[in-house]
């Protein structure tokens, strides 16, 4: 990240804080529909430690199914691409199994795991794999045939299409992917802490709704955006780095 | 001779002079697509050395041939191609006649320096010694100051001649180049004319090249060859005894123009079939 990325994400950023602030104070809206910011920030300063364990209890839940669903989806996708065959007998068990709803997976998942980490990762797992396999296999199946042919009057084998051509052509693809799937993995992750879970924002969330503490709930949401930010940040760094070509186009 | 071009002269293939041994050989070569017969019965000897033209009105199957040679489109049974005397089955020519594509098809994730060594990676090649050949040959291809630049970055000619040491650094005996200078403007296109042929004159490969400019297939060749409007076919076998090196006041010259006469008849004569056929 250069000096300059930093002003152009703080500006919304402050953007949002003015927005809310004004709004509380300019509209007198009650504090039980939106507290002040900064009595939201002040809460968070207070239980500082919790929040930080909180995130960071997430944060590894969330990217640790990210990261096994972007890793089976690479796979799948390169898999799939080619063996037909095994794409025509598995491709439609992924597609039926995204008919179940998120909350009734997360539901088996936990009986199943009990209150893990390994019971989050596997429901952002289960959000983040499919997307990323669809895209692969398209972003595979989009390669030019005239790169082909000519990297196979080389005499390249599939391995080596694979690795110089199909893949790195298939990088773009893969990582739009990743990126609409890494607030999916965080759902997930929020999703399968609220079947029992003591730590990270998902619990804290509940916990103030119980609560009806207001502002403890909107503090528990600026914890999850923190989260969601990080994981984006990740994605979106990997992408810079491997997929430098696009910005020149 | 300089020291880079010593060393290149060391590693890449120098080719003896043309002794007149029949380096590829194709007999009654055709091809269908479906109904659509885009080759018939194509005959051409082509010896060691030899910068062979083809030109002919677009759409007659001059492509088609191409893909056939690399090894990439199975010709229909019947023909024979044999290649340094012995028959050569389609697979079998995967990877060893260099083919130069209409299009440059650079990879954009990979430098100038990169994407010329990917024939020569894919055959095996270590890396490091690749790119260091490629770096001693960037002068000699226009190229010096842009070995670590991506191919977006580059005008035209630039890519066309990233293209060509890739397909140069392939080192195959021989090089087919469909259409290399289409897309160039015509000043830059006379430049890379005699580049290329200053090229051929070093390194000594056997040469089929595609173009639809006659002037470009006089100038190069040893001998120009027409094709027939679909179904492809050799209609004309020409050769150029025009003396070389070649200059660009060649161009001018009256034996030239006597040749261009020749070979515009057989080609007009061609089109005007195509465009029969199938409109403009
Ligand atoms: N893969 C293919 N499938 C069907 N028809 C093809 C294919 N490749 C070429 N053709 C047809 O064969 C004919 C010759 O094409 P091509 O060799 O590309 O011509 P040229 O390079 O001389 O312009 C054209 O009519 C084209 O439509
Ligand atoms: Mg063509």
């Amino acid at each position: 990240m250069s000096w300059r990325t930093l002003p152009r994400l703080a500006a919304p950023l402050l953007l949002i804080a003015l927005l809310w602030e004004g709004a509380v104070l300019g509209f007198g809206i009650s504090p039980f529909y939106l507290p002040p910011l900064r009595q939201v920030l002040g809460a968070i300063a207070a239980l500082w430690p919790a929040y930080q364990s909180a995130f960071l209890v997430t944060l590894a839940e969330a990217t640790a199914g990210f990261a096994m669903g972007a890793l089976v989806g690479i796979a799948g996708g390169i898999a799939f691409a080619h063996l037909p065959r095994l794409r025509r007998m598995v491709l439609p068990l992924f597609v039926v199994s995204q008919t179940v709803p998120v909350i009734a997976f997360g539901a088996i998942v936990v009986l199943w795991f009990g209150n893990t980490l390994a019971a989050k990762a596997a429901i952002a797992f289960y959000l983040t794999f499919f997307p990323v396999t669809v895209n692969t296999l398209a972003g595979i199946e989009a390669v030019d045939p005239r790169q082909v042919a000519l990297l196979r009057s080389f005499g390249a084998g599939s391995r080596e299409l694979l690795w110089k051509l199909r893949l790195p052509a298939a990088l773009p693809r893969i990582f739009t992917a990743l990126r609409l799937s890494a607030p999916l993995a965080l759902a997930g992750a929020i999703v399968g802490e609220w079947f029992g879970a003591t730590q990270g924002v998902g619990a804290m969330l509940l916990a103030a709704l119980f609560n009806e503490q207001v502002v403890a709930i909107w503090a528990a949401i600026l914890a999850a955006a923190a989260v969601g930010s990080a994981l984006f940040a990740l994605v979106a760094l990997a992408e810079r780095a491997l997929v430098f070509w696009r910005e020149e186009l | 001779m300089t020291g880079a071009a010593e060393r290149l002269d060391a590693q890449l293939t120098v080719a003896a002079p043309p002794v007149g041994r029949v380096k590829l050989s194709l007999n009654g070569v055709a091809r269908s697509f479906g109904a659509v017969r885009a080759l018939d019965r194509v005959d051409l000897s082509i010896a060691e050395g030899e910068f062979v033209t083809l030109i002919g009105p677009s759409g007659c199957g001059k492509s088609t041939l191409f893909n056939i040679l690399a090894g990439l489109l199975e010709p229909d049974p019947g023909g024979t191609l044999l290649l340094d005397g012995a028959p050569a089955p389609s697979g079998s020519l995967l990877g060893r006649i260099a083919f130069m594509p209409q299009r440059d098809l650079l990879l954009p994730w990979r430098t100038v320096l990169d994407n010329a060594i990917l024939a020569a990676e894919i055959q095996g090649q270590k890396k490091r010694e690749a790119r260091e050949l490629a770096r001693s040959m960037a002068a000699e291809f226009g190229l010096k100051g842009f070995e670590n630049h991506y191919p977006q970055q580059l005008s035209g000619g630039m890519r066309q001649r990233v293209a060509l040491m890739r397909t140069f650094l392939f080192d195959r005996e021989v090089m087919l180049l469909d259409e290399p200078f289409g897309a160039l403007d015509a000043l830059t296109r006379a430049l890379m004319q005699r580049w290329l042929l200053d090229l051929w004159s070093r390194y000594r490969r056997t040469i089929l090249f595609i173009t639809h400019d006659i002037d470009e297939a006089i100038f190069l060749g040893d001998r120009v060859t027409v094709m027939s409007a679909r179904p492809g076919r050799i209609t004309l076998d020409r050769t150029i005894p025009l003396p070389r090196p070649r200059q660009p006041s060649l161009l001018t010259a009256p034996e030239f123009m006597a040749l261009k006469r020749e070979l515009l008849e057989a080609v007009e004569e061609e089109s005007l079939k195509a465009f029969a056929a199938n409109g403009p």
